[in-house]
């Protein structure tokens, strides 16, 4: 019964979608590498690359279902820690922001990207029955609920950029579990038109604070906004990403933008920049492929998935990905204001690693019970 | 799909997720190769402009020497501390004066007025907080890089001008190019060396006319810098090419004992000029009261600098002005050699009959212009002698204002002298406009304006050194020369990517000729020569077996006869020798002490006596026991 089970793991485990992932995280630790060479983040990443794997494989092997079925119990103590990292002396305060707990010994974690997985397994649960009904407004209320409640404990630390990428799991399920369609062009439209609207409001009222306003200018105009102020991280990575031309220009001999400290956070929000100085447009480009097949290979494991469930898990997942994805480099390219929001399997952090690998877990978990019933 | 769910279009909306995941893939793609592809060598310019830096190493100026090659002003190392404006943008100024005045000791003021004048400039540099700095203040900004990594220390060659303002008008000073100079096209236009903001430019004297010579070409040191300015590693380096140095026409022991004269005299104000009449080369040009020009180049900068320079400009005696360019004053009786000459050429008066009455004066309508003296009717050799007022009133009668202004054209005295120094001016030469221009109530020109015209006062001031230009010409004969400073400039050898700077040789144009017969240049330059050997005004400047030939001169100040106290004559000296086959040439002005023969020409003779200690030994008069004690 083991071995026969054993040998079915091996053939139907995912094992491309594991590689990819890996492969990304390696090619993400030498990016790292060539960011801050003289600092331990690299190593650490090796370190959190490890433990990701082991974590990852122990869920593969878990009947996901399992999971999901004891999703509130994580919840809550996924909740549970984002209220502890708002306590002074235990929540570390970096750079204004409370979103680290120091753990001894293993350095720091954020709740914050953990609390993604009890969110999405929430959300799966309550919209994983099968349906043969639109959508009702008390189901979107209550999925509205089990997003609101994390997302407003982190806006309190205040991460706006990590809040950020929670309405993508919400807004992916939804659209899933039959929402209608002219309520998602009606929300599209509605938001669309009501930018202006808002922003006027905002601006006006205060809501929006000066320096978000100038990290908008600066997208619209980056060579002549405050290239020394507010446009300094945006500018900078302007500068890197070009410079680094068809096929990077670091080998030339040249130092780096990053390591002349020209370009900031090299190793976690611009990591983008510093691949696209390293490896110019070639790589930059194969990056963005491996992205793409990543995420084509979680659709696909998507249509194949046993049940409901499992497809929300996994397109939710992809819906996070793809959303961080874009606003990383969306910020890196200068088209999309300043938000700390990581570059998924490249940007330092093992919090955000490990999520991560979690979520690939429960992706390669769905998969290999696709044919089990 | 293993569950029921067709009826919601499930599969077309995970489509359209997939869909809306390549399409954004497809859009940061497309920046991408805007970024890399389309503006990548733009964007790598940019890079490298902001991580390499030039810092420039000023080039030393060229020294300058007399023309026996002693060291007139050089340049010492000194140490500026200045901020870096790359690493000032976005940071206010004003937040810096406090901890710097206070760390280094710089008064406030000047931080805040430095700080101001940067910021009105598009494109500043640097700015200057503390020249001169001392060990002190270097362990200062040691102590503070971190804090203030803008501060920058650059060591800066510094001017050093001789003590006790010694040349100071000649060699005028140096300062730092204001931002007006920097628009201005003499500075502008400069391809070859072009002028940065903070550059030392000279502003005076031969720095001046001669900067283009003495400044060198300045290197730098191409280095990497981060984000916050830091140096990483040396890049480049190119070593400045120093400026030529140059070699003066200036005797500095002639120049030294003529400001002794001065120094000496009364009222501590006048003039000495010495030049070689047979080519123009000055060999000593002294001016008092003079100045210490290592105030402008050094001490400006400082509140007490300040105070001293105002107190010079304000100061009613001028000690900035060179007073041999730009002092204008009544030639007196030194007037008298260049009528006579110009008489004799327009037949006013001739070598066989040259005589004319003086009568002790002569009357113009009801008005009489007395003599000095009475000299009945003198030839011209016995008018210059004694100096005989009334024998040039009649003279000038008779060529008239158009024969004085004829001659006025013929000695280039209604010009400059094309000096090698900037700011001369021209003198003031008598003719029916400057009378207009002078005395408007009654501009008509009448006889007895030709009669004061013609002896020296009331329609001419000029120039001492067009005064001894001039008289150098009755002196040579008739030959006119550019008076000038500069032998030559030094070459300079070939420095990295500069080029050799060859060896330039000041270039003496043709001398003007002025046509003066020989026996008429003979005649005027006897009677010069009675003037100081035969009984004459000027025998105070005699040197035996050395023939002196000169004419005292008094310039009144106020008006025949009215020698108050503080306004008193200028007394005036110019002289040549030998006589007859001149050598070197002089002209001295002491301000209102009076009579010329009395203290213009006894300077006059000491700084002969100087002269031929170096050249004539054998001529020398023994130094009396004052001059001893001078030279200790």
């Amino acid at each position: 019964m083991s071995a026969i089970l054993e040998r079915r793991w091996v053939r139907d485990f995912d094992w491309l979608l594991l590689l990819l992932a890996v492969a990304l995280s390696a090619f993400g630790t030498w990016m790292i590498f060539n960011a801050q060479p003289d600092a331990p983040f690299w190593k650490k990443q090796v370190l959190g690359l490890a433990v990701s794997l082991v974590v990852m494989l122990a869920v593969a092997f878990t009947d996901y279902r399992k999971l999901v079925h004891i999703a509130p119990a994580f919840y809550i103590f996924g909740l549970a820690l984002l209220v502890i990292v708002l306590i002074p002396h235990v929540g570390l305060k970096i750079n204004g922001q409370r979103c680290w707990i120091g753990v001894p010994g293993l350095g720091q974690f954020q709740p914050s990207e953990f609390m993604k997985i009890p969110t999405v397994l929430m959300l799966a649960r309550y919209f994983g029955k099968p349906r043969s009904a639109p959508l009702t407004v008390r189901e979107m209320i209550a999925g509205g609920l089990i997003l609101a409640v994390p997302v407003g404990l982190i806006m309190l630390e205040p991460d706006t950029g990590q809040a950020l990428t929670y309405f993508p799991l919400l807004a992916v399920v939804l659209f899933l579990s039959s929402v209608r369609m002219w309520l998602v062009l009606a929300a599209l439209v509605v938001g669309t038109a009501s930018v202006p609207g808002m922003w006027y409001v905002g601006t006006h009222s205060g809501l929006i604070k000066n320096y978000q306003q100038e990290r908008i200018n600066v997208i619209l105009d980056p060579e002549n906004a405050d290239r020394r102020g507010f446009g300094y991280h945006t500018w900078q990575s302007i500068v890197t990403v070009g410079k680094g031309g068809i096929t990077g220009s670091v080998s030339k001999g040249d130092a780096s933008q990053s390591k002349l400290k020209f370009l900031p956070e090299p190793h976690t929000d611009f990591i983008f920049a510093v691949t696209a100085e390293n490896t110019g447009f070639v790589g930059c480009v194969l990056l963005l492929l491996a992205y793409a097949v990543l995420l084509t290979k979680l659709i696909h494991g998507a249509r194949r998935a046993p049940d409901r469930t499992g497809m929300l898990v996994i397109m939710a997942i992809v819906g996070g990905l793809a959303f961080q994805i874009f606003i990383n480099v969306g910020m890196a390219l200068g088209i999309l204001p300043v938000i700390g929001v990581p570059l998924p399997l490249m940007s330092a952090g093992i919090s955000a690693i490990l999520a991560t690998f979690v979520a690939i877990g429960f992706a390669i978990s769905i998969r290999l019970r696709r044919f089990v019933n | 799909m293993k569950f029921e769910d067709e009826t919601q279009n499930l599969k077309l909306r995970m489509t359209i997720i997939h869909g809306l995941v390549f399409a954004i893939l497809v859009v940061l793609g497309a920046r991408l190769y805007y970024l890399q592809v389309v503006n990548g060598e733009y964007y790598a310019e940019r890079a490298e402009n902001q991580r390499v830096r030039h810092l420039r190493i000023p080039a030393p100026r060229g020294a300058i020497f007399d023309r026996n090659g002693k060291l007139l002003v050089d340049s010492r190392s000194t140490y500026n501390i200045i901020l870096s404006a790359e690493d000032m943008k976005g940071k206010n100024l004003a937040d810096l004066v406090a901890p710097l005045s206070e760390g280094l000791g710089v008064d406030p003021d000047i931080l805040h007025e430095r700080f101001e004048q940067a910021r009105s400039q598009a494109a500043f540099e640097e700015i200057t907080v503390k020249e001169g700095a001392g060990p002190a203040d270097l362990a200062w900004v040691d102590a503070h890089t971190l804090e203030m990594p803008m501060l920058l220390v650059r060591e800066q060659p510094q001017r050093r001008y001789p003590d006790g303002g010694v040349l100071a008008h000649v060699l005028g000073y140096v300062g730092e190019i204001s931002p007006e100079q920097l628009k201005q096209p003499k500075f502008k236009d400069y391809a070859d060396n072009p002028y940065h903001p903070g550059d030392i430019v000279g502003l005076e004297g031969l720095e001046a006319t001669y900067d283009r010579y003495l400044r060198g070409k300045d290197g730098y040191r191409e280095v990497e810098v981060d984000s916050r300015g830091r140096i990483q590693r040396d890049l480049a380096l190119v070593k400045p090419q120093p400026g030529q140095d140059l070699v003066t026409t200036i005797d500095l022991d002639l120049q030294l004992t003529a400001e002794e004269q001065l120094k000496n005299s009364p009222t501590k104000r006048g003039v000495i000029v010495v030049m070689n009449p047979q080519n123009g080369e000055i060999l000593a040009m002294a001016s008092y009261p003079t100045f210490d020009p290592n105030l402008f180049s050094q001490r400006i900068g400082t509140p007490a600098g300040r105070a001293e320079a105002r107190k010079l400009l304000l100061d009613p005696v001028f000690p900035l002005y060179n007073r041999a360019i730009r002092g204008r004053y009544p030639p007196g009786s030194t007037w008298k050699p260049l009528m006579a000459t110009a008489g004799l050429q327009q037949g006013a008066i001739t070598l066989k009959n040259s005589h004319l009455v003086c009568g002790g004066g002569i009357t113009i309508g009801n008005k009489f212009t007395r003599c000095m003296g009475s000299h009945g009717a003198p030839d011209l050799r016995t008018a210059i002698r004694v100096s005989c007022d009334a024998y040039f009133y009649r003279l000038g009668l008779k060529m008239t204002l158009d024969g004085i202004e004829q001659m006025v054209d013929e000695f280039d005295l209604n010009k400059r002298t094309g000096v090698d120094l900037p700011h001369e001016l021209v003198s003031w030469t008598p003719s029916r406009e400057f009378k207009a221009r002078f005395n408007p109530r009654d501009a008509e020109w009448r006889d007895i304006d030709t009669v004061y015209a013609s002896f020296g006062q009331v329609y001419d001031f000029i120039t001492p050194l067009a005064s001894l230009r001039a008289h150098s010409a009755v002196a040579n004969g008739g030959r006119l020369y550019v008076p000038h400073l500069l032998l030559e400039a030094r070459p300079v050898g070939e420095v990295g990517p500069f080029q050799e700077r060859p060896r330039q040789v000041f270039a003496q144009s043709e001398p003007k000729i002025l046509n003066i017969p020989e026996d008429q240049h003979h005649l005027v330059v006897d009677g010069m020569w009675a003037v100081v050997n035969e009984a004459g005004t000027g025998t105070a400047a005699r040197i035996p077996g050395f023939d002196v030939a000169g004419k005292t001169g008094t310039a009144q100040v106020v008006g025949l006869g009215k020698d108050t106290g503080k306004n008193k004559d200028h007394s005036w000296f110019v002289s040549y020798a030998p006589a007859f086959n001149p050598e070197v040439s002089m002209i001295a002005l002491i301000e209102n002490v009076g009579f010329g023969g009395k203290f213009a020409a006894p300077a006059v003779h000491n700084v002969y006596a100087a002269y031929l200690r170096e050249h004539h030994p054998e001529l020398a008069p023994p130094a009396t026991a004052a001059e001893q004690m001078a030279k200790r």
